[in-house]
């Protein structure tokens, strides 16, 4: 990715500011992290490389920095923030499916255009973008098929969010039953894997999903 | 919910793409987009100084005052801005609070004026953060004492008030003697005979020249024995009448008759009403004279005429524990010397260092450095171990009482702090509680109210206006549409917990009928294709906790409609509070309709106040409906 090359802009705070105490050393140690700041590409390569316009970007980034000053998202921050939306579950599962989806480069944090990236093929990709984005979230390992291991994974990870006092009462196989539904739907040659083929097929087969797909269109 | 984290719900909702393709329900629809174009600037004067800020930004706390409409009331239209008649340096923390979602207590600024802006902006102040909460609430605590402080002396210079009863201006003048002469006389002459008593105790015990004829000297006591014993007597009767006054005049006389004051009291005159009772018994007279030893006590009622005295019974109290701890390692070094010693001493003859605790004499007296010499080790090993114990009971003892003494204060002001945090650590986790149930709740009951935005518009104008408007934000809509697709992906659905815990009893005891149908929340009403079976859910509506709403108005009106096909009689799915009641009512009139008022408090009570103000009006129409609690 382009972004490489900005990753030198690092600042190591230790050697600018000359804070850089022998008897509490340990204690600046801690401190290293934090300020590490990172910028991301200019506004008109963003522009380029996402379907967003200039204004939408800068909304974006502003949410971005506020929560996340110095410039990247780690696993930490990621589910603490996703966590607020889901009150009465568990969310940081699915926050780390989540995590592992939108990180394409697999650094171990979200930068901003990781985010972008990923929210352009969301909200302003075609629909065998989407279902492509999606189907790479569910395939934990990304070998190109789901099996039913990935699967129950993601639905159990669902169905935390949902938390411990629903209507009716939540059972222990019930995330089960519902993988099982979702492959007698997806598998077509029944041989207890998802390719992204059958994927893509039973998708666009089922109108609820296909209109559910563009449900968050307008939300940037 | 924290303000930064408002502007990552588009991201959440994005991110549940992930739910589509494996949801077998279809989606509720999305809130309708007013307006993304309006997000400018707000410029907010305050005493001329100008603030601007994104109007996004104060949308994120609705209900205050910046964040509603009431700002609009301070909109000038000539310069076109919000001016603020106010203070602008504390604006400018209740601004930051906005954009960080953090309340910020600055040190430097007067409590009172700090707790008046934050008032009149509407901010509770329970959500400062925890880097100033703490500061914020001292200065509070100290400031509420000084007022205190001071109306009590207000009330202490006025005269006694005309509608106290005698009881109480009785209980009054003991507690503040300052407040009339008479409480003031009465202090100062139980003090008297205190003093009075005290001294003739010690007296009696001063040998006096031998009356003539006598040989040895004998102590006064038994001199003027009649003397002595009329002015006990006397005391005595005092201070029983003191007792009794205070007693009858005490609000609650049964803390009165458990407090320390009241047992010192008691105590002190006892042994004159037992050596009335067993005066010529030869048997007892030994424990008799033991008994006398208690008079002493007197001394200490002493302690109501004395605020110092209180103090440091106080701190002694306080620090009981530090002192314990240092009679605790003093016991185990005298121990442990008494030990050496008596088996360092054991060989040498007519010692004195008989058995260990014979030695613990020795040893106290060396290690506090009194050295009386009645004892003394002859050996050479016992002379060792006698240096070192002297040596080390300087340490032992010199060192800890300094540390103690100023730990007293140290340790006695940490323990209030420490305890004020614990207290304060529950209070913040019980507010962390009741903002995350406030947005569970919020959801649920908009979940419910959402029905009606989606229903047609009569729906709003018999539910009355007021109620409507109130949720009208796009972030609460947008969040609640989330959780919605959530719900309807996994077919379950939020409750709150009495729900669930009813649930779960009745799931043990009834077989309900578990089917998935999600008929409550459909959008279309109730139609043959979701439900055909009759569905017994329970709901109830949390009007407990609402945080999140607004603080003005207590009762809302909040009716659910469900448009119905007339000819589905019996096989109607039915919203009902209780599963029992209301079931049997839905079946003989198809077109009951009954209005709740849901109040905030809890659920028991608002279920007599709905009682079925049944408006029929309403019943005309093929629309019933169903109330919720």
């Amino acid at each position: 990715m382009k972004g490489k090359n900005r990753k030198q802009n690092l600042s190591d705070a230790r050697e600018v500011d000359g804070s850089y105490d022998q008897l509490t050393d340990s204690t600046e140690d801690d401190f290293e992290l934090s300020t590490v700041c990172y910028r991301p590409e200019g506004l008109d390569k963003l522009q380029e490389q996402t379907k967003f316009t200039k204004k939408e970007l800068q909304v974006l980034y502003r949410g971005f920095k506020n929560e996340c000053p110095s410039g990247v998202v780690n696993e930490e921050t990621f589910k603490l923030i996703y966590s607020q939306f889901f009150p009465q579950g568990d969310s940081s599962t699915y926050a780390h499916f989540l995590f592992e989806a939108f990180d394409t480069d697999k650094n171990g944090s979200i930068s901003f255009e990781d985010f972008v990236m990923g929210l352009s093929i969301i909200l302003r990709g075609t629909i065998n973008d989407r279902l492509n984005w999606a189907f790479n979230l569910y395939d934990l390992n990304k070998d190109g098929c789901i099996t039913k291991e990935e699967m129950m994974a993601i639905m159990k990870s669902i169905y935390d969010m949902m938390g411990k006092c629903t209507s009716p009462c939540m059972q222990d196989d019930t995330h089960r039953e519902h993988v099982e539904s979702f492959f007698q739907k997806m598998d077509r040659n029944s041989d207890g894997v998802v390719t992204i083929e059958e994927f893509i097929e039973s998708c666009q087969k089922d109108e609820n999903i296909m209109r559910s797909m563009q449900l968050f269109d307008n939300v940037i | 919910m924290a303000a930064g984290v408002a502007a990552w719900l588009p991201f959440a909702r994005a991110a549940a793409i992930g739910w589509m393709p494996v949801a077998s329900a279809p989606m509720p629809l999305a809130p309708r987009e007013k307006r993304r174009t309006q997000d400018g600037f707000i410029i907010i004067n305050v005493s001329g100084t100008k603030f601007q800020t994104w109007r996004s930004t104060l949308e994120r706390y609705p209900d205050t005052l910046l964040g509603s409409t009431e700002k609009d009331f301070f909109f000038n239209e000539e310069i076109n801005e919000y001016f603020f008649d106010r203070d602008p340096d504390i604006f400018r923390h209740i601004l930051n609070f906005y954009r960080t979602g953090k309340l910020h207590y600055p040190r430097h600024e007067c409590i009172s004026a700090y707790d008046e802006e934050l008032s009149f902006f509407g901010i509770i102040p329970e959500i400062i953060g925890d880097c100033c909460y703490e500061e914020y609430k001292d200065r509070r605590r100290e400031n509420a004492e000084r007022i205190q402080d001071d109306a009590d002396d207000e009330n202490n210079k006025e005269g006694v008030m005309p509608d106290m009863t005698l009881r109480q201006s009785m209980w009054r003048a003991f507690e503040n003697p300052h407040t009339s002469t008479l409480a003031l006389v009465f202090y100062y002459v139980t003090g008297f005979f205190i003093a009075v008593s005290v001294i003739a105790n010690v007296v009696e015990t001063v040998p006096c020249r031998a009356s003539p004829g006598m040989i040895k000297d004998l102590p006064c006591g038994e001199r003027y024995a009649l003397a002595f014993f009329c002015l006990d007597t006397a005391c005595v009767m005092i201070f029983t009448v003191e007792y009794l006054l205070r007693l009858i005049a005490a609000p609650s006389r049964y803390r009165f008759v458990r407090s320390v004051m009241s047992i010192i009291d008691v105590v002190a005159i006892m042994p004159y009403y037992i050596g009335l009772v067993m005066t010529d018994n030869e048997d007892v007279s030994g424990a008799f004279v033991t008994l006398r030893v208690f008079r002493v006590f007197r001394i200490f009622k002493f302690s109501r005429h004395s605020q110092g005295l209180r103090i440091l019974g106080y701190t002694l109290k306080s620090c009981a524990s530090e002192l314990g701890f240092l009679l605790f390692s003093l016991t185990m070094a005298i121990i442990i010397f008494a030990t050496v010693m008596f088996y360092a001493e054991k060989g040498s003859t007519a010692s004195k260092f008989t058995s260990i605790p014979a030695a613990f004499w020795y040893t106290i007296v060396t290690m506090t450095t009194l050295g009386y010499g009645d004892m003394v080790p002859k050996t050479i090993v016992g002379k060792i171990v006698g240096s070192v114990c002297s040596l080390s009971g300087v340490l032992v003892i010199a060192l800890p009482v300094p540390v103690i003494v100023s730990n007293f204060s140290r340790i006695y002001h940490q323990n209030q702090r420490a305890d004020k945090r614990r207290a304060q650590k529950k209070a913040r986790l019980a507010r962390i509680r009741v903002a995350k149930s406030g947005s569970a709740n919020a959801y649920m009951q908009s979940k419910h109210n959402g029905l009606l935005t989606d229903s047609p518009e009569q729906a709003s104008k018999e539910a009355g206006q007021a109620f409507l408007s109130k949720t009208n934000l796009s972030f609460e809509k947008e969040h609640h549409h989330l959780l919605h697709c959530l719900e309807k992906t996994t077919n379950h659905e939020f409750v709150d917990e009495e729900t669930y815990e009813k649930n779960c009893m009745e799931v043990s005891s009834v077989n309900p009928p578990g089917s998935r149908c999600s008929s409550i929340s459909s959008q279309h009403g109730l139609t043959s294709t979701c439900c055909s079976r009759r569905n017994k859910k329970t709901f109830r509506l949390p009007n407990s906790n609402m945080s999140g709403s607004h603080a003005g108005s207590l009762q809302e009106l909040s009716t659910i409609q469900i448009r119905e096909r007339p000819l589905i009689s019996n096989s109607r799915s039915s919203l009902n509070a209780k599963m029992e009641d209301t079931v049997q009512r839905n079946s003989e009139h198809p077109y009951v309709t009954s209005a709740i008022i849901s109040i905030r408090t809890p659920p028991v009570t608002s279920r007599e106040g709905n009682n079925t103000s049944d408006s029929p009006d309403y019943s005309q129409r093929n629309i019933v409906k169903v109330s919720a609690l």
